[in-house]
């Protein structure tokens, strides 16, 4: 099936510690593997840096530096630069976070990095919520989202990081999910041969956090991405957008595979239906004033 | 200086020593599984395994695979009443998959190409098969196969039984015809044509000389119509009239036939009738929407300018200069088992019509009382046996189709072949329950329609017997083989492999395995594998 197709090349290991059916370690997979050989990490304290592994052991590969939450984009900044001035400047640099680290707690390093348009791929494993920590919001946790710290569900839209980011005019932003992992590793290809601040958002429904079966958190991604939640796209320099994905479904099937909707009434699901369609509706507007 | 070692900075090892296997509770199984098409299939066809070979461009794969079972895909591919179509899971998510046309597609591509198919070596017994309809024809060829001798005797001048004196050339070219059944005979069958097996006596004669008997004979004794002389010269029996070359078929018949009955044969009889250039008016008990031929010969009978009375009785038939029928109105109530029903009359319905011909074509039974004590009397039973005696096809069953009669022959030929010639291989049927629609991951099918197969343009239809079906092109009949799920069989995607997130399956080219070392048991190569080719099972290490 070419929606699926990837090379893996044995940069990832097996023995990790995600939970089984975890699609945050089946991306971690796929972009392990495609980045290669000559490439250092940096994470930021989140389940991807526990996949990754407890000392004395790693999962993946290549070298990982394990830092603080706020830090992993200042951390990929002086790597990249010390690995720079050694004449090492091919060797390619990518943080990993998520999106607590991200959207909440890191985004000072991140925002600055952007600015100097450092050259590092830096990816946000974004499950919505800090999960690695027994299931608190972030402010990635949509509308409506039942979590640890809101229980009713939250009040509040997700920040949109895309928009964010596209505002600091790096070269390359693109989303990504487990559903599309042909187009997952073709973002991160293509992410590598750009110089300059690449932020790669992938969607990770998470077992525990969100309620999802062990056997669905792809078939989950996948509706997010039809259902116009989490559309495939790609931003070329803050100003080009390319919309990938088409909204071909309504939230209903989205909402009922997790738990934390579970609580919604009828008249909340149709106004996240509404938040949805605005949404889309406003991407698929700023895809029509640069569509490159 | 502190002599004591520095713990290393860096990690040192994988992850790998970790045996996060011990997590699961269950294991993925890789396990191929019967498609619902198979289990409805009359032969037991491997659809799904042939349909990927189509896909793959592979014809003649495909052709061994489905001659595996049915040595008749171009004769099938036109006329088979095709309940694996009615069974198959894509229908759940929009339209089913044209089985039936794309085995002509393959059926016809081996009869364009002279494909043959080769006799096992001889194994010193042999088999007498009476009857060479599509039952003792398919019995022969399993025979064949399997080393095992076969005498033919068929009470005709020709092989084919109801292929060749019941289904006319429209819907069955003859050249079709002729060249499956040339190849079925050309694995070396002792051939007695016009040597009908005529009574009891002579059936326990074969079995005494032979090894065992298979009895194909088929259903030949028309049902009676009550209320109608047979031997009036208006009436002509429906059998005679399409088994008749087509100069008789015209001396047989007046300028307005009238038609008895709704099903297969009827509308063989209407359709015939048009193409001598008759009028022709068919008469059913059954109201509409309930007449029990296939709904595409119904239609194309219709377009062809035939005339239906359907909920209506004939109650007499006088001739005359014309013949005048007097019929009446009635409510139809179909009984228990197929083929039963009652009818009621309808007070002041009657009415009455005017013919020339009067061609009932309301069915056929077996002929039983031929065989005197030596089948039995419980009935039409299916594979009924008595000793070494045993029967398939119309003789033994109300399942009248060409394939149920193929498929009872294979059936026959299968449990001789294990009594008598046990080293020969045969093929073994796929285990388990039919896989069901929920198994199917469609994100991997996306949305196509169905393909149509041409018909012949209407006029020029009622000018000759030439096939109104026509061929799905090429293009098209590969683009519909990729419409199939595979349901139940492995296609080498790798998305079990890919899916995996513990990196727990290794290809094997071909195949795959589980690490059970690895394996978390959470499901995820089962529910991304897009034909339900792989299942979860209980496992705790
Ligand atoms: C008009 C018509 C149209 C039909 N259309 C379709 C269709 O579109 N699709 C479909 O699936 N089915 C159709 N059928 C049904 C189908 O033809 C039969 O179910 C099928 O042919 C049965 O196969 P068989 O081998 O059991 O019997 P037959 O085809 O009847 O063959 C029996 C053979 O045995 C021979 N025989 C009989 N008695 C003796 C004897 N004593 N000794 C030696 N030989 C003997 C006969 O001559 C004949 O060759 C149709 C039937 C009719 C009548
Ligand atoms: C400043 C700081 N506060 C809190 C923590 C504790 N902590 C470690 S991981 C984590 C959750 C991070 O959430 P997120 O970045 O979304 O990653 P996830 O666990 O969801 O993968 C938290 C709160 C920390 N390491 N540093
Ligand atoms: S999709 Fe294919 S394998 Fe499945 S039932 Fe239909 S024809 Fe058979
Ligand atoms: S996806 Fe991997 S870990 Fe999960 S059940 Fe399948 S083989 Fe086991
Ligand atoms: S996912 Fe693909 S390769 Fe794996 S069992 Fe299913 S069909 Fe076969
Ligand atoms: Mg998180």
């Amino acid at each position: 099936m070419d929606i699926s197709r990837y090379e893996d090349h044995g940069q990832f290991c097996s023995g990790h510690a995600a939970c089984g059916g975890c699609v945050e370690a089946l991306t971690m997979r796929v972009i392990l593997n495609e980045i290669g050989p000559d490439a250092v990490g940096v994470v930021a304290p989140s389940c991807t840096a526990v996949i990754l592994g407890g000392y004395p052991t790693s999962s993946a590969r290549i070298p990982f530096i394990h830092g603080l939450i706020e830090t992993a984009a200042a951390m990929g900044t002086g790597v990249k630069r010390g690995l720079a001035a050694q004449g090492k400047g091919d060797t390619t640099v990518v943080c990993f976070a998520g999106d607590g680290g991200t959207y909440d707690i890191g985004i000072q390093a991140l925002s600055s990095a952007a600015e100097r348009n450092e050259d590092i791929l830096y990816v946000c494993f974004d499950n919505e919520g800090y999960m690695n920590t027994g299931g608190q919001k972030s402010s990635s946790t949509p509308h409506g989202a039942a979590t640890g710290s809101t229980p009713l569900g939250k009040a509040t839209v997700k920040k949109n990081l895309i928009e964010i980011m596209a505002a600091h005019r790096i070269p390359y932003i693109a989303t990504a999910s487990p559903s599309h992992l042909a187009d997952l590793a073709a973002k991160v290809r293509k992410a590598r041969a750009i110089r300059g601040m690449k932020v790669l958002i992938v969607v990770i429904p998470c077992l525990p956090g969100w309620g999802v079966a062990d056997d669905s958190a792809v078939r989950v991604a996948r509706l997010a991405v039809e259902s116009g939640v989490f559309p495939l796209l790609e931003v070329e320099d803050g100003v080009t957008w390319r919309i990938a994905s088409d909204k071909t479904r309504p939230i209903d099937a989205y909402l009922a595979g997790q738990k934390r909707y579970r609580h919604l009434s009828d008249g909340e699901r149709e106004a996240l239906q509404a938040e949805v369609d605005a949404g889309f509706a406003r991407l698929k507007a700023l895809e029509a004033i640069n569509p490159g | 200086m502190n002599k004591q070692a520095l713990s290393p900075l860096w990690t040192h090892l994988t992850s790998e020593g970790n045996r996060t296997g011990t997590w699961r509770a269950a294991l993925p199984r890789y396990q191929d599984q019967p498609s619902p098409c198979l289990g409805a299939c009359p032969v037991s066809g491997r659809i799904a395994t042939w349909i990927g070979h189509v896909e793959d461009g592979d014809l003649r794969a495909a052709w061994e695979v489905l001659s595996d079972n049915n040595p008749f895909p171009a004769i099938a591919g036109r006329i088979c009443h095709h309940p694996c179509e009615t069974a198959c899971n894509r229908a759940q998510l929009d339209e089913t998959v044209s089985i039936c046309a794309l085995e002509r597609h393959v059926g016809d591509a081996a009869l364009a190409a002279g494909w043959g198919f080769a006799a096992g070596p001889e194994r010193g017994v042999s088999v007498a098969v009476i009857g060479g309809g599509p039952a003792g024809l398919s019995a022969a060829y399993q025979l064949r196969r399997a080393g095992i001798a076969v005498t033919l005797y068929e009470a005709r001048e020709a092989l084919g039984g109801l292929m060749r004196y019941g289904i006319p050339s429209y819907r069955l070219a003859r050249e079709v015809l002729e060249g499956e059944i040339a190849r079925i005979t050309a694995m070396g069958i002792d051939l007695r044509l016009g040597a009908g097996v005529e009574d009891a006596a002579a059936l326990e004669a074969l079995a005494e000389a032979h090894d065992a008997v298979f009895l194909a004979t088929g259903a030949s004794l028309p049902k009676r119509l009550p209320g109608l002389d047979y031997e009036a010269g208006f009436v002509v029996d429906s059998a005679a009239f399409l088994a008749a070359p087509e100069s008789e078929q015209k001396a047989m018949t007046g300028a307005h036939v009238l038609v008895i009955g709704g099903g297969s044969a009827a509308m063989d009889v209407a359709r015939t009738a048009r193409r001598l250039g008759r009028r022709v008016t068919v008469m059913t008990l059954e109201p509409e929407g309930r007449l029990p031929a296939q709904q595409v010969e119904l239609e194309e009978a219709a377009e062809e300018g035939v005339a239906f009375i359907t909920g209506a009785m004939l109650k007499a038939a006088e001739g005359g200069e014309t013949v005048t029928i007097a019929a009446v109105r009635v409510t139809f109530k179909p009984g228990e088992t197929r083929g039963q029903f009652s009818v009621n009359e309808i007070t002041d319905s009657a009415f009455t019509l005017a013919c020339d011909t009067i061609i009932p074509a309301i069915g056929q039974d077996a002929d039983l009382a031929r065989w005197g004590t030596v089948l039995g009397t419980d009935g039409p039973v299916v594979g009924r046996r008595a000793g070494r005696i045993r029967a398939g096809g119309d003789v033994a069953s109300m399942e009248r189709f060409v394939t149920h009669a193929i498929g009872m022959g294979k059936e026959a030929a299968r449990e001789i072949i294990a009594e008598l010639a046990p080293d020969a291989p045969l093929s073994a049927p796929l285990p388990g329950p039919l896989v069901e629609y929920a198994r199917i991951n469609t994100a991997y099918h996306p949305g196509h329609p169905r393909a149509r197969q041409p018909s012949a343009p209407l006029p020029k239809r009622l000018e000759s017997f030439a096939e109104v079906q026509q061929p799905l092109p090429a293009e098209a009949a590969r683009r519909e083989a990729e419409r199939c799920f595979s349901c139940g069989t492995c296609i080498h995607c790798d998305n079990c492999y890919l899916y995996c997130p513990d990196m727990a399956i290794t290809r094997l080219f071909p195949g795959y395995e589980v690490k059970t070392d690895y394996c978390k048991g959470c499901g995820l190569c089962v529910a991304e594998c897009p034909t339900g080719a792989i299942h979860m099972r209980e496992d705790t290490p």
